[in-house]
């Protein structure tokens, strides 16, 4: 968690914001406050005391996906603008501004460990000490259990044992509130259950948890005691080794969603693609915004808790983009939480795997 | 709580009466889309108005509103307007904000009319090749859809993707791909509009017609003074078959203008045509060197069509004693157009940066970049004064003048004698003042000079369609603005 980079912040703060046809928030409220360059003038003007924290603005300010959109077209190479205003929520709890709507699920990460409250217990199951640890993130655990059942049935049906344990919260929900105690105690919480575990490799299908493991984490001075990789590579080399072996899906047409993270932050666009086309007769359709250039789903940053009308309304307008004659394929557990609407059918990528295989 | 200070606020609506616009107006768009709070006021009370970017360095802004609206239809515009008329309340239309005079400050506090959630495409008509658009979308968005159903609207302003449709309407924008689509009142064929009664109208989009002055029409370029742009019928394109890019270099400006008089004279329509002075080839490319004034064309179309216009053209540059460069200057232009990153930059190192565009003939085009350059020149603490020339027609081209100064501690004197300076050189020449950024509060203060007993007329109309004078306050030169001389 670092200190707002003044000299970045103004650069975009001076900009005229020509990301802002890639910002999915101003571009479903229409708002000026919450324009990329909008919420970095409030952001600058905070750091030069011209204005005080309170709740109006760091609702501004709390106003941004991390989605990284607005850095398809951004000149300014050093600037992290989600990170900028992350570390602007940070100095808001500071200052005692607080966002109402998100105490109950901070104070769900207090008391069990994730912001959905009461975690599900027969999570833990595998192999005690087994090499691989698979890590589902708590929004896998809490809204759709059947993506964790199918990545153990994957385990199963490559012959690899495998362990779950009884993870906590990886902690960026309690960094994107402003909450860094917090999110510091969930993470050392988690090092130390993943250590206790034995395993060498620990595999996570959430984008969110894997950016806060692989960036955070050292960020925050914490070290992993062990290689973590994302479930689309790791599934892909399953594939690849021959140890799984899809067959015909019951489904013709698939469109792929690119989860943002995997796609902006991670560059990972080629292993989802690369799975789906191994299923014999199944056909890929692309988003006119994918790859990199993907749009977000509205379930970024928690939004789906802390905004979830406008992650609805944003959900509906990156629907418009993907085929309606096709199931929709993504690799990320908010984004299928966001997308679930207008009767689609949507599935994660293990879950389809698991279909085939 | 802000403690930002207000610089040019000429006055404010009573609160009494704030109160109860909002309290009608929400019956019209709804709570959610109207805000009095203090970061939506901050937000929207700018553009990029250079003079706004250095005072928020110093924690200061041009002018606050007093409401920001949103609405979502032209009914719901009317009903506002209408509201607003009654109770003689300043609205200001609000779009993106990329206009670059101060257009969008609200001198006179009240209603900030945020146009943004007015972004549909309501009507795509290939057989007639028109789309109908609404006033807020996103210029890279509208491009986006066009482009998805295999057609573009040919116009790619700097702002693309920081400016909507109706912002483009109201300041006679251009493209860089000008010279084959033309501007924007050029690929308009009709709008619809609000004014400040709340009467809603619209032409018709028909291919031309002698039915005397066209009403709609004469809201293209009002900058939101004679009432609101809603929605227009806008020309559309086929998609190209083919690109072909072309780059020259010249030994001087004069053969290099002269080049594309005949060549636009033998009626080729390549449609970028750019051609930039000795210092901004060295700045944009380079590798071409800052000796030389650098030439880039981009010409797009069906294959035979373009292929010919790019064999005439380089028969005409060459007989001007052109050396052909190549392409790949071009593919490096469309990479770049877009970046406007180093006034961001410069101006946290303490610079006063803008760029003037005027519109010259051919017998005064390069008189008056001569003529402008030793005027900025001229004024202490200027560091650079560069020129291109873009936007070519038979009787001349817009001449785009870009400006850094480190004036010290003055800076906005130095900013305004620069832009005396300019000016009295661009209309001592005979140019325009503007070819696409428009008037603004700035430039308002040489509209007599432009215009003449013309200006008089305009201000007729204003009164006419807006007798309450309720539609963007101070701005286009119509009334005078006593914080803000020349």
């Amino acid at each position: 968690m670092g200190k707002v980079n003044m000299e970045e912040l103004l650069n975009c703060a001076l900009c005229p914001n020509i990301c802002r046809c890639e910002c999915p928030v101003l571009q479903v409220t229409g708002r000026e406050a919450v324009a990329p360059a909008g919420k970095a003038r409030l952001a600058a003007m905070l750091q030069k005391e011209q204005l005080d924290w309170d709740e109006e603005v760091l609702d501004a300010v709390s106003h941004c996906l991390s989605c990284r959109g607005c850095t398809i077209h951004c000149p300014f190479a050093e600037l992290s603008l989600c990170d900028e205003l992350i570390n602007a929520r940070l100095a808001a709890k500071a200052g005692g501004a607080r966002l109402p709507q998100v105490e109950p699920y901070l104070a769900n990460l207090k008391n069990y460990g994730s912001p959905y409250g009461q975690k599900n217990e027969t999570a833990v199951c595998g192999e005690k000490g087994a090499e691989i640890l698979y890590y589902a993130g708590c929004t896998s655990m809490a809204n759709n259990p059947a993506s964790i059942e199918a990545a153990r049935s994957l385990f199963n049906k490559a012959g690899l044992s495998y362990q779950m344990i009884d993870e906590d919260c990886c902690g960026y929900p309690a960094e994107i509130w402003g909450d860094e105690e917090l999110a510091r105690r969930l993470a050392e919480e988690n090092l130390r259950k993943m250590k206790e575990s034995g395993a060498s490799t620990m595999v996570t299908g959430c984008p969110e948890c894997w950016l806060t493991f692989t960036g955070h984490y050292p960020e925050w001075g914490l070290e992993l005691p062990l290689e973590i990789i994302d479930a689309p590579a790791y599934f892909l080399g399953l594939l690849e080794e021959g140890r799984l072996k899809p067959g015909r899906a019951d489904m013709k047409k698939v469109s792929y969603h690119d989860p943002c993270i995997w796609a902006r932050a991670a560059q990972k666009t080629a292993e989802p693609r690369e799975i789906i086309n191994k299923i014999p007769g199944l056909e890929l359709h692309e988003a006119s915004s994918s790859g990199e250039k993907t749009r977000c789903c509205g379930g970024g940053a928690m939004f789906q808790l802390s905004y979830p009308d406008t992650a609805a309304a944003i959900a509906r307008r990156r629907l418009a983009e993907l085929a309606e004659d096709a199931a929709i394929v993504t690799a990320c557990p908010f984004c299928r939480e966001g997308l679930l609407q207008e009767n689609r059918q949507v599935l994660e990528l293990v879950e389809l795997l698991d279909r085939t295989c | 709580m802000s403690r930002v200070k207000t610089i040019l606020q000429q006055g404010k609506v009573k609160q009494a009466v704030i109160d109860k616009f909002r309290e009608n107006a929400a019956d019209i768009v709804g709570a959610d889309n109207i805000s009095s709070g203090e970061i939506d006021l901050l937000s929207t009370c700018r553009d990029y108005w250079p003079i706004s970017s250095i005072w928020m360095l110093e924690g200061a802004v041009p002018a606050l509103p007093q409401l920001v609206v949103w609405p979502n239809t032209t009914e719901e515009v009317s009903r506002i307007l209408a509201l607003a008329n009654e109770k003689k309340i300043p609205v200001v239309p609000y779009g993106e904000g990329s206009g670059a005079l101060g257009g969008a400050v609200p001198l006179q506090g009240g209603i900030m009319l945020d146009l943004k959630k007015m972004n549909r495409a309501r009507k795509l008509d290939e057989l007639n090749q028109l789309v109908t658009v609404e006033c807020g979308m996103n210029g890279a968005l509208y491009e986006e859809y066009l482009n998805q159903n295999g057609y573009t609207g040919g116009h790619f302003p700097q702002s693309l993707r920081c400016s909507t449709v109706g912002g483009w309407l109201a300041c006679r924008a251009a493209g860089q791909f000008s010279t084959r689509y033309g501007k924007i009142e050029d690929i308009v064929v009709s709008l619809e509009a609000v004014l400040s009664d709340g009467t809603i109208f619209s032409g018709r989009s028909v291919p031309r017609a002698a039915t005397g002055p066209r009403a709609d029409l004469l809201m293209v370029g009002s900058e939101g003074v004679l009432g609101v742009i809603t929605a227009a019928d806008l020309r559309i394109w086929p998609l190209p078959e083919k690109r072909h890019f072309a780059t020259y270099t010249f030994d001087n400006l004069a053969d290099g203008l002269e080049a594309i008089r005949k060549f636009i004279r033998a009626g080729t329509r390549p449609a970028v045509v750019r051609l930039y002075d000795a210092q901004e080839t060295g700045n944009h490319f380079p590798e071409l060197g800052d000796k030389r004034p650098g030439l880039i064309l981009l010409f797009e179309g069906a294959e035979p069509i373009i292929t010919a216009e790019a064999g005439v053209v380089d028969q005409i540059v060459s007989g001007q004693g052109a050396v052909d460069a190549g392409p790949d200057f071009v593919v490096h232009w469309l990479e770049t157009r877009f970046n406007v990153s180093a006034a961001s930059r410069l101006l946290q190192k303490g610079a006063v940066l803008d760029t003037i565009e005027v519109t010259t003939n051919w017998h005064n085009a390069h008189s008056t970049y001569q003529a402008m350059q030793k005027a900025i020149l001229s004024e202490e603490g200027t560091m650079m004064a560069s020129g291109h020339w873009s936007h070519v027609y038979p009787e001349g081209a817009a001449l785009y003048m870009t400006v850094v100064g480190f004036p010290g501690e003055n800076k906005i004197g130095y900013y305004k004698s620069i832009w005396r300076a300019a000016m009295k050189a661009c209309l001592d020449e005979g140019a325009a003042i503007s070819h696409h950024h428009g008037i603004g509060l700035h430039r308002g203060a040489w509209m007599e000079e432009e215009h003449g007993r013309g200006l008089e007329v305009l201000k007729k109309v204003k009164a006419a369609l807006d007798p309450n004078g309720i539609m963007n306050p101070g701005k286009l030169g119509l009334e005078e603005v006593q914080q803000w001389e020349k």
